[in-house]
């Protein structure tokens, strides 16, 4: 079977997700539908922004006319109230609706402003200062500190104080420059964790100038932070607009402004309150409707926000009556027809479809399967950890006779950790940063009461030394960040022993890891197997590691378990046409001179689509009509060794029952 | 003889340790690449191997001056480069990195991505920027008609094709595969080095390879080259070298890797982690974690001599290591 790498891949994974012209646009309008609140304030602060522009268009009197004979008249819904005036009067008979209108204006009109101000200038010097760095950043950065030791609003009074004319522009500059080092801040520390990224490395490979790099990797990714910023910023600006009018800092008189209208009304509380709270109401409706459309839709543009909070729900249906029946009793794990969907906006990924395996005690079972097989999903499933919305939708994990996907909560956190132990591809990411590695040791030693006072340190030496850890006082103390790779995860397993669980979940312990670190980390894993019994659950993609370790050998794909038996038979005699690929693949080491490398066509399936028949059918070399219609019946060939192909089926061959 | 493509002659590139309270003094020195030589031909593939920290990236970064060496020579067509020559030469130099997900920029179109090389040097003779990118996109067996989407849209192996296309979208002369298949699933690996190869045939492309993995190196490589502490230890034609290494780190690494085939225990299993580059231990570096170490072995240190013809190595005693597969003949 040798693959065409110039033929078109068959993949429908995401294609749907938007091939068209602007998937990003439908997005957001799908995500405005569902915020609620969020969309209420920007609806709120669009109408105050309309109304504000067109004040010219809508007032019903001019601003500025004053008509003293009808001064102090109360809002239209009090005792002597006219529809003329529907907010009333002030002490000059000004019409106070038409001042709120275009107090509306310079309010909006001077905040606006001044963030693209204070945007603009912070951009500037932020990619200045991030980009080339050296002496321009450290001049430009303590400026900023320098200013922001400062409180920004007695800066702008002070400046105000002295400026014998305060138009609309003054007001935008003085408050823009007085912000703009938090934009600068962002924009810095954006520019330089991006420009680092393969991918602006490899513009400058390609022979990129820093300016195109800057200008088309560095700022599409700067831009989506700053939208949140600009949006608190404009409601604070709001505030800061009213106050300075209110001190009488603000736009020169006789232009209203929300804060001068307020200070009018103020000399006159007793008399008429309507003056002073009418424009204290506009500014608290509309710093409010800013706060809420800012915060409702920042996490937008951070996609991994809109999960939701992790909740795991245990299952509530009975257990199917076919999964307690069976009699294997000396398994300490057995998964029963296990069913596990996420849900999503695009469609439910059936992630792992009605699959059942057994771990015996101090036995290593290895999944096999590529990106996308369902592995890790059911790996994360047996710890209930999987990520909201993830969910066991039928099926049961007996672990010691008790289903885990039933087990409340709080037994779940006994299980987890003595019962069940688990190493993640990364160790990096698993250990805690700030803390040296013996803390981390001695909290979990505490944890399990394994040992106490002075026994802790030597139980924590023991357990680095159990995993050939040559120096491990030096480990010890260290941070992890001071460790290598497969010095970190010989700590994590370490870590994850020293409760003694029954069973250990290894999802692609040593991809991360240089090939021999791995050979060193396998010869590990199989003393702790030998000296405890611990039994292991090792996830992988690669098969011929999993033949080092494993004794049974489980192969995956879309979700479902197509072969699985005792690793000898698996390797000598692989049935499945997709496990023979698997296998294929590996055979590098003796694939030398012209001969090509077998390769597996084409992608994993859509696992958001359940298609009848067989779902290697697409990409299998071997492939009849009837796989394409009829799912395979499971088929055992020989003791233990099962396989779900259409391939197998004969008079001689025992089909399963379901 | 032809003039090599590349020829590196005493390639170092040193770091200075620096501590204080400013970082401003320089305390000891990491020799990430020490004296190194070696060449490539026109069309060929050099694979570079070893544990993380070797030197291995350091020294195809160097090599295709990505970073400045702090000392020998680098040639390109028999020309020494300098500083100033990197704006002419940067299109011959591409690199492809290890991470399909960090290596792409996610908020770009692909045909973007494909297109950004050409229009800085310029579009291919005879070719419009959207035909090359279509062109580019079939070479790598992917449908153009997702240019118009974006990365995320895509599976590791396809993203992987994407930044392959991108690398040859200027018809370079040396592409540096940095860890390319690494982050792969085995079974995608080997679609994307089939492809690798063809695309070397096809476009006569010379590839510096650069792998953890000998196993993944040796499919695509004419002559190998295995690091260790910042120095080229062993290098040598693929086939001979795996077959019959003639040094015991090499052994080591072609034991590392898991095979479906090999039933018979390792030899030389490594032990610990290799030391600091900063501190090496006298002798030869690798003696600490070999069983083959003798007094000789910790007192002076081996040149990298021409033991066969053809084969260099860097061990007092390259001839009395183990064969591999058996006692191929040389």
């Amino acid at each position: 079977m040798i693959a065409d790498p110039t033929l078109p891949e068959t993949t429908t994974v995401a294609s749907s997700a938007g091939a068209g012209a602007q998937p990003s646009l439908r997005r957001l309008m799908g995500e405005i539908r569902q915020r609620k609140v969020a969309t209420a304030g920007l609806l709120v602060f669009l109408a105050i922004l309309l109304i504000a522009l067109l004040a010219p268009l809508l007032a019903p009197h001019e601003p500025l006319k004053q008509n003293l004979g009808d001064n102090f008249l109360p809002p239209a819904w009090k005792d002597g109230g006219d529809w003329t005036y529907p907010f009333g009067t002030d002490p000059l008979g000004r019409d106070i609706l038409t001042r709120l209108m275009y107090g509306a204006r310079s309010s909006l009109i001077i905040s606006i402003g001044a963030v693209f101000v204070g945007l603009a200038i912070g951009l500037v010097t932020g990619l200045v200062a991030g980009f080339y760095g050296g002496f321009l950043d450290t001049t430009l950065m303590r400026l900023g500190d320098i200013q922001l030791a400062f409180p920004f609003v007695l800066f702008a009074i002070a400046i105000l104080a002295v400026s014998p004319n305060r138009t609309v522009w003054h007001l935008m500059a003085v408050l823009g420059i007085s912000s703009w080092v938090i934009y600068a801040r962002v924009v810095r520390s954006r520019v330089l964790s991006e420009r680092n990224k393969d991918y602006a490395r490899a513009a400058q490979a390609v022979g990129a100038s820093r300016w195109r790099v800057l200008r088309r990797y560095v700022l599409p990714n700067v831009w989506q932070a700053m939208v949140p910023i600009a949006l608190l910023n404009l409601a604070y600006f709001v505030v800061v607009e009213s106050l300075l009018s209110f001190i009488a800092l603000g736009l020169s008189p006789p232009n209203p402004s929300w804060g001068s209208i307020r200070a009018d009304g103020r000399q006159y509380m007793m008399v008429d309150p309507w003056m002073a709270l009418l424009p204290g109401f506009a500014i608290v409706i509309t710093v409010l409707a800013i706060g809420l459309a800012a915060d409702g839709f920042a996490d937008i543009l951070d996609p991994k926000l809109t999960q939701g909070a992790f909740q795991r729900q245990p299952l509530t249906s009975s257990m199917p009556d076919s999964t307690i029946a069976e009699e294997s009793e000396n398994d300490l794990l057995q998964v029963r027809n296990v069913c596990i969907d996420y849900p999503a906006k695009s469609g439910t990924v059936h992630a792992v479809r009605d699959v059942s395996l057994d771990v015996a005690p101090a036995e290593v079972v290895g999944i096999v399967g590529e990106s996308g097989s369902g592995k890790s999903t059911l790996g994360l499933a047996i710890m209930q950890l999987l990520d909201a919305p993830g969910r066991v939708t039928d099926g049961a994990l007996l672990f010691e006779g008790a289903d885990l996907a039933r087990a409340s909560n709080k037994r779940m956190n006994q299980i987890r950790g003595r019962g069940i132990g688990m190493i993640f591809q990364d160790p990096g990411n698993s250990l805690n940063p700030v803390l040296t590695v013996g803390y981390q040791l001695a909290e979990v030693i505490r944890a399990n009461r394994a040992a106490s006072g002075d026994g802790i340190r030597t139980l924590a030496r023991q357990s680095l030394a159990a995993m050939n850890i040559a120096d491990p006082d030096r480990v010890l103390r260290a941070y992890p960040f001071q460790l290598s790779g497969g010095m970190q995860q010989r700590v994590m397993i370490a870590l994850a022993m020293i409760a003694k669980p029954r069973l250990l979940i290894l999802d692609e312990p040593t991809s991360a890891l240089d090939v021999t670190t791995q050979a060193q980390l396998l010869a590990e894993l199989e003393s702790l197997r030998a000296e405890h019994r611990t039994s292991m659950l090792f996830i992988s993609h690669d098969i011929a590691l999993l033949a080092q370790i494993a004794s049974r050998i489980v192969v995956m794909y879309a979700g479902q378990v197509i072969e699985s038996g005792p690793r000898d038979t698996v390797v000598a005699n692989p049935l499945h046409p997709y496990t023979r690929a698997l296998i294929g693949a590996v055979e590098r080491v003796d694939a030398a001179g012209e001969e090509r490398l077998e390769a597996i066509a084409g992608d994993p399936p859509d696992l958001r689509i359940v298609q009848p028949g067989c779902p290697f059918a697409p990409r299998c070399p071997l492939v009849m009509d009837r796989c394409w219609t009829v799912a395979p019946p499971r088929i055992a060939r020989e003791p233990g060794h099962e396989v779900a192909c259409h391939l197998y089926e004969s008079p001689g061959s025992k089909e399963i029952a379901a | 003889m032809s003039v090599p493509l590349l020829q590196v002659e005493h390639l170092s590139k040193h770091y200075p340790i620096r501590s204080g309270l400013l970082g401003r003094r320089a305390t000891g020195t990491v020799r990430a690449l020490d004296d190194v030589w070696v060449t490539l031909e026109q069309g060929e593939t050099l694979g570079v191997v070893g544990e993380s920290g070797c030197g291995k990236s350091t020294l195809a970064r160097t090599m295709l001056w990505l970073d400045e060496p702090t000392g020998g020579s680098v040639r390109f067509r028999g020309e020494t480069i300098g500083k100033n020559d990197l704006a002419t030469l940067r299109k011959e130099f591409q690199i492809v990195f290890q991470d399909p997900y960090t290596s792409l920029p996610p908020r770009m179109r692909v045909r973007d991505i494909v297109a950004d090389p050409l229009e800085i040097h310029g579009p291919v003779d005879g070719e419009t920027i959207p035909q090359t990118v279509e062109r580019l996109l079939r070479e790598v067996g992917l449908d153009p008609a997702r240019a118009g989407q974006y990365p995320f849209q895509f599976s590791g192996g396809q993203r992987q094709r994407i930044g392959i296309a991108r690398a040859l979208a200027v018809n370079p002369a040396v592409v540096c595969l940095d860890e390319s298949v690494s982050a792969l699933d085995v079974s995608v690996q080997a679609q994307v080095l089939n492809l690798l190869r063809d695309l070397q045939q096809r476009h006569g492309l010379a590839y510096l390879f650069i792998s953890h993995d000998l196993s993944v190196v040796r499919y695509l490589s004419d002559r190998i080259a295995v690091m260790y502490l910042g120095r080229i230890v062993e290098e040598g034609p693929a086939d001979a070298l795996a077959r019959r290494p003639l040094h015991p780190y090499t052994v080591a690494l072609l034991e590392a890797a898991p095979s479906l085939k090999r039933s018979e225990p390792a030899r030389i299993a490594l032990k610990g982690e290799p030391p600091s580059p900063s501190n090496p231990p006298a002798g030869c570096a690798f003696h600490p974690r070999c069983p083959m170490a003798a007094d000789l072995c910790r007192s002076q240190r081996p040149e990298l001599a021409e033991w066969l013809p053809g084969r260099r190595s860097a061990c007092h005693f390259a001839l009395d290591v183990p064969a591999i597969l058996g006692k191929a003949p040389v």
